[in-house]
């Protein structure tokens, strides 16, 4: 592993932060810790609580060093600590695990007008609130409001700005927000008790350890909790208090709020750097944009790469505890691991032969492990350790030069031709992953649900295992109806193997269409293991479909998509690779 | 992003709908009528050349 050590520009060793640098600094800018609350110079110390206690150069700021322009700080310091010269530093380290603990960002609420965010003075968001009312703070912890600098008597916070609206693409909980409101009214309470709170909410979630005794805490303290998300903010131009128009849906009744100062509760969004960390560590996000871990039951600090954990946020919106409690848990994981000295690995794995290996690099494309090693005019190779057995690269082979373990395509063909060599007519031939969709039947079966005897199940991995030629295979062998069914988006065991087989379906759609086969014929089907129902509804509709099927169509069918010669398949397969 | 308009028919009940696409979305698709996952996406087939 490489890391960049970002230059300082002032050596720690050295510096003994006696702040001359920063009465000298002609630079000033918004303090990103205290919100843009406050400034900083150009040679600064991060935030209060930084390790080491050291001041930092920051070169975009700082007025040039190259030729240098300036360089005050460097005259005055007597340790002799500045080193314009510093370069970032590229340390590698030989590592055998990854916890990734990237944190989180927050909501910038600017897109969200009706608050006012951008066009009133005293809309701030809770980050801002944050600042002000910490003794760290730009106001030393006396709180004010922006306009005037006085201390304000009515304030409103309005809850889910940012959270729980698939409007903005945002349709999760942000998890934190209630609490931290309800901790946030109860600073004020103790502060100043003669100020009113008012709390606009759609839910108050006080769930945790004694969470929902300091939500009744805050309410004895006097803070009003009001149902209902404002649609409205309006400001006096002359007292610049702010007009709150809300729905309290507990009275069903229009009211109007005047205040002194509103508080956005904004929600969290995935850190900006989580799409580099997932291209480096091949991990895959959920629709919310968070990390998604291995399996969220069984295995919830795991990644689906091997040897890399979550902590915190970057997985999942959480607070402090559940935070720290899953830090503990991935470093136990990660310390089992490496005290182990050695890996198992999985018995199914891809196998490359090299003889018939075409170079083409398809395998390595598709691989959502990265497992598969290429390098133009070179054979492909397979990193058994890392690969997981998911088979999308057998599947995607054309030249048929990767066998995947316990599942290889003469395995699977036969599996095939065996089911259908009986009167095939009378059969829904399906392809089921092995995690969900075929244990999506046996709930089914174990929940003694009905559905038609018909079907007959090929398990396979992963869907995306299921190559194109087994489907036509099916289809050859007499299969009336065709499904090919896997996990969910979500739920995908090999990270997001099953969009490899999305494409293949949509492939075959068009072959089917393009041979004179009905297409409706092939089917797919998105079955986790809990949805026995949903397996046994399938089932019965694509019973119904078969009925529909005529002899004439599986005959048509039969010969339509009988194998081209050899050589003619072939060149096919190489014009693809190519194109 | 941009998206664009896209056309989408559901393979078991027959429903065509209109959806917007954004370049690189990873969605799961259902039909909104019956639920199926078996969404074909229609591409727009491109003008021929006279």
């Amino acid at each position: 592993m490489k890391i960049r050590k970002k230059a300082r520009y002032v050596d720690p060793d050295l510096c003994n932060a006696c702040e001359e640098c920063v009465k000298v600094c002609p630079v000033v800018k918004p303090d990103e810790y205290q919100m843009g609350l406050s400034s900083r110079k150009a040679i600064y110390i991060p935030f209060p609580q930084a390790v080491p206690c050291s001041y930092i150069l920051n070169m975009d700021d700082c007025l040039g060093n190259n030729p240098i322009a300036c360089g005050k700080c460097a005259e005055v310091c007597d340790k002799q600590a500045i080193n314009y010269d510093d370069e970032d530093e590229i340390i590698t380290r030989e590592i055998g695990s990854i916890i990734v603990a990237i944190g989180l960002d927050v909501y910038d609420p600017t897109e969200m007008d009706e608050y006012g965010y951008t066009r009133f003075e005293n809309v701030i968001t809770s980050m801002e609130f944050e600042r002000l009312i910490c003794a760290g703070g730009p106001t030393a912890g006396h709180f004010v409001r922006p306009s005037d600098q006085q201390r304000p008597k009515r304030i409103g916070f309005i809850q889910c700005v940012g959270s729980r609206n698939p409007k903005i693409g945002r349709p999760y909980c942000s998890n934190i927000c209630c609490m931290n409101t309800i901790k946030d009214t109860l600073l004020l309470a103790d502060h100043y008790p003669d100020m009113e709170n008012v709390v606009f909410y759609q839910d108050i979630r006080s769930f945790g350890k004694s969470f929902e005794d300091m939500f009744q805490r805050s309410r004895e303290a006097g803070t009003r909790y009001i149902r209902g998300l404002p649609g409205d903010v309006r400001e006096d131009p002359n007292t610049r208090n702010l007009t709150v128009t809300v729905e309290n849906t507990t009275k069903g009744k229009l009211e109007h709020h005047e205040l002194d100062m509103l508080v956005l509760s904004v929600g969290v969004v995935p850190p900006k750097d989580l799409a580099k960390i997932s291209g480096m560590l091949t991990l895959s996000k959920t629709s919310d944009g968070f990390f998604m871990e291995s399996h969220p039951k069984l295995k919830p600090v795991d990644a689906p790469t091997r040897g890399v954990y979550f902590a915190g946020f970057c997985e999942s919106p959480k607070d402090i505890k559940d935070s720290v409690c899953q830090a503990g848990a991935a470093s136990s994981r990660s310390g089992a691991l490496l005290n182990a000295g050695q890996i198992q690995i999985e018995a199914i794995t891809s196998r490359i032969d090299e003889t018939a290996c075409k170079k083409c690099g398809l395998c390595a494309a598709v691989c959502p492990y990265g497992a598969i090693v290429w390098k133009k005019g070179e054979a492909a190779v397979v990193i058994e350790a890392a690969c997981a057995g998911c088979g999308a690269c057998g599947a995607t082979c054309l030249f048929g030069a990767i066998t995947m373990r316990h599942f290889t395509d003469d395995q699977l063909m036969a599996q095939v031709r065996a089911t259908l060599g009986e009167n095939p007519q009378d059969k829904v031939f399906c392809f089921a992953c092995n995690w969900c969709s075929y244990a999506g039947g046996d709930m089914a079966g174990i929940s003694r649900m009905k559905y038609p005897t018909t079907n007959r199940v090929v398990r396979t991995m992963c869907s995306a295992r299921v190559s194109e030629e087994m489907v036509l295979e099916a289809f050859r062998c007499g299969a009336p109806i065709v499904l090919v069914s896997g996990c969910h988006y979500a739920d995908c065991h090999y990270i997001n193997a099953n969009r490899q087989t999305v494409k293949r379906v949509q492939n075959l759609w068009n072959k089917l269409e393009k041979a004179g086969v009905r297409p409706e014929r092939l089917q797919l089907e998105w079955i986790s293991a809990a949805e026995g129902q949903k397996f046994a509804k399938v089932m019965y509709q694509l019973e119904e479909m078969r009925q529909a099927v005529t002899m004439e169509e599986i005959e048509h069918a039969r010969q339509a998509l009988k194998p081209k010669p050899k050589k003619a398949a072939k060149k096919k397969a190489e014009a693809a690779v190519a194109s | 992003m941009a998206a664009t308009k896209e056309t989408f028919r559901c393979m078991l009940c027959g429903h065509e709908y209109q959806e917007s696409v954004e370049k690189g979305e990873d969605k799961e698709r259902s039909c909104p009528k019956c639920r199926s996952n078996s969404i074909r996406h229609l591409k727009k087939k491109s003008s021929t050349k006279e």
